[in-house]
């Protein structure tokens, strides 16, 4: 009788499914602290959520057709403002990272105006020219930033389930805003670009403008996802600029399945999962040349996945998903025949 | 103030890295040019040539300059099999694409160069390795002038075998129209494999080249691929003499910066360079309109 029930809601429109399936999600990861309470649990779960601001944003922006290969520039001065305003002003943290977010807008404004106009490959070079020549700044200016020897950030809410629960009403109201703006006018101008920008341009729709929204939401949600990750690692240094923490994002949108909503969401959690969990069977593999194997295989297996997936299922993870959902539905319309 | 045996030293340093970069940014522009296809992954072929020069260096005992040549065709073979396995199978389709597959190739590059080799920084002994020129007060290490001059004949050599051959020939007509190269009886496909291991092949010299003037380790390749890049930005997508140019003046600049301001200045001077360009010139220094 009860999967009836659920199987009815299936069939019915699937915009009010899509709500469903949203609102179960969320409700599960508030009460996933129920039932997995350790400690390690938790920083797991809060680094999914803090990932999934992140990885969205950068969604954002390569749903408006630009891949960013420096999206760690923004994280970090996002990261770095909020932990700088607290150390020397002693702004809130609450407070400083949406100033945090704000002045990685404004510098994402800036790079946008150059970004816009480039080409797929162009921007990836500059986006991920502007990551270095931060990291440069940043150490350059030391006796500002503390940034090569790096410095304990202010904690923002006790670690643990405060931490979570604020991580994860953050990601979801990131994830709602960025939905409603893919419903939008401007995610259909961001759509219509990402297919073919010189037709976009030629149905009256003002590319530029819209690359920059891109650049501007994506950059404030990048930055608002460093000030959160700067207090939850309650220390920062230069090393949040590492190419690594630009491809992140990437690796998570693209395996979960790019300019998605869900394949973000989908991506940061199996990555997570995989950095958090599989060190635990480091031990049991051979050490060649005096290092662990461990962490260098994984990292090979997911350039492996990487590749695959962009060759075989370039709509990610999330699409076979979607496939069983489509062919559940389907079959039960057959039984009602 | 730089003095000039400082300022001599200085510029051949720099034209030794950039010969470097200007066999990268050779291979890059005619993967560019003729598939159309951007691999940031290129600078790991590089980084495994060097490997594979020093496996050979080590295990058999081939003098270093030998090693280039078998570390050519050992990185050409390589690129064959990547091209097939990989590139074909997203080449037309989205550009952004090829970005991804190339981030997936780095990871799987790196990661294997450390499961084989290990992390620790290597270096290939060239039996030259104390041997330098005294130019007034600046000396130079005679294997800068051997990069140099092995660039050199590589280039020579490339060009040839652009101008004058068929296979280039073929090259040329499927970089300018490849739908009618392939009507006028080509096969670009093999064209395509052709010119990747060719690209492959300049990089594997890169990298024991590399490897003979610096330490490598195995994340050595993504900066001198995204610096390549610039280059070829900077001196025009598809002109090789424009790559070569570019890549000398880049890498004297590039030192220049280095003892001017101060070595973490290295890789952020280029970048600002080239984001200053491209917000002049959107297309490139040399690039055409609406490429």
């Amino acid at each position: 009788m009860f999967t009836k029930d659920i199987f009815s809601w299936m069939k019915q429109s699937t915009k009010s499914a899509k709500f469903y399936i949203f609102a179960a999600s969320a409700l599960f990861a508030f009460i996933i602290p129920l039932f997995f309470s350790d400690s390690l649990s938790i920083r797991v779960s809060t680094l999914m959520a803090l990932f999934t601001i992140y990885a969205s944003s950068w969604n954002l922006l390569a749903t408006s057709g630009q891949g960013s290969l420096g999206h760690a520039a923004f994280l970090g001065i996002g990261g770095f403002t909020s932990s700088l305003l607290a150390l020397n002003l002693d702004v809130p943290p609450i407070i400083g990272i949406f100033i945090g977010a704000l002045f990685s807008a404004v510098i994402g404004f800036l790079i946008g105006l150059t970004c816009v106009r480039l080409k797929a490959w162009f921007l990836g070079m500059v986006t991920f020219g502007f990551a270095v020549i931060t990291e440069t700044l940043v150490s350059h200016f030391d006796e500002f930033t503390h940034g090569v020897m790096g410095f304990r950030t202010a904690p923002l809410v006790p670690l643990g389930l405060p931490f979570y629960y604020l991580a994860l009403i953050i990601a979801i109201s990131c994830v709602i805003i960025i939905y409603y703006i893919m419903k939008s006018k401007i995610g259909l101008a961001f759509r219509a670009i990402h297919q073919n920008e010189s037709e976009a341009k030629m149905v009256g729709i003002n590319t530029a403008k819209y690359k920059l929204y891109a650049f501007v939401i994506s950059t404030f949600i990048a930055g608002l996802a460093g000030g959160l990750y700067a207090h939850f690692l309650r220390y920062i240094r230069v090393s949040i600029f590492t190419p690594a923490n630009s491809f992140e994002p990437l690796m998570m949108s693209v395996i979960g399945g790019l300019g998605t909503i869900e394949g973000p969401i989908i991506g940061s959690i199996m990555l997570v999962a995989i950095d958090s969990y599989l060190p635990n069977i480091d031990q049991l593999l051979p050490i060649v040349h005096g290092t662990f194997v461990g962490p260098y295989l994984r990292l090979l297996g997911l350039g492996i996945f990487l590749v695959i997936v962009v060759i075989f299922l370039p709509k990610g993870v999330s699409s076979l998903l979607r496939k069983t959902y489509k062919y559940l539905r389907s079959s039960l319309k057959e039984d009602k025949k | 103030m730089i003095d000039s045996s400082t300022l001599i030293l200085t510029i051949m340093w720099g034209a030794a890295i950039g010969c470097i970069y200007v066999l990268l940014a050779t291979g890059l522009n005619l993967i560019f040019g003729v598939m159309k296809l951007v691999n940031f992954a290129h600078g790991e072929l590089l980084m495994i040539g060097a490997y594979i020069g020093f496996t050979f260096v080590t295990a058999l005992g081939v003098n270093v300059y030998l090693a280039v040549l078998l570390s050519m065709g050992v990185v050409a073979l390589i690129g064959i099999g990547v091209e097939r396995l990989t590139f074909r199978r997203v080449l037309g389709a989205e550009k952004l694409n090829e970005i991804f597959v190339s981030l997936g190739l780095i990871l799987i590059f790196d990661n294997v160069a450390v499961l084989l080799w290990g992390d620790k920084s290597k270096r290939l002994i060239s039996p030259f390795e104390n041997l330098s020129l005294n130019l007034g007060e600046a000396s130079i290490r005679v294997d800068w002038l051997i990069a140099i001059l092995i660039v050199i004949i590589i280039l020579i050599a490339l060009l040839f075998l652009i101008k004058k051959t068929k296979i280039g020939m073929a090259m040329r007509a499927t970089s300018q129209r490849g739908q009618t190269s392939m009507l006028m009886g080509i096969n670009i496909e093999r064209i395509y494999v052709l010119t990747f291991a060719l690209g492959a092949a300049l990089a594997g010299a890169a990298g024991v080249l590399y490897g003979i003037i610096f330490p490598f380790d195995p994340y050595v390749g993504s900066l001198p691929t995204i610096k390549a890049f610039a280059i070829i930005i900077l001196g025009g997508l598809g002109s090789i003499p424009g790559a070569v140019i570019g890549g000398l003046l880049y890498g004297i600049a590039e030192q220049i910066a280095v003892i001017t301001l101060g070595s973490i200045w290295r890789d952020a001077v280029a970048f600002a360079v080239l984001i200053i360009v491209l917000v002049l010139r959107p297309e490139g220094l040399f690039g055409k309109r609406g490429e």
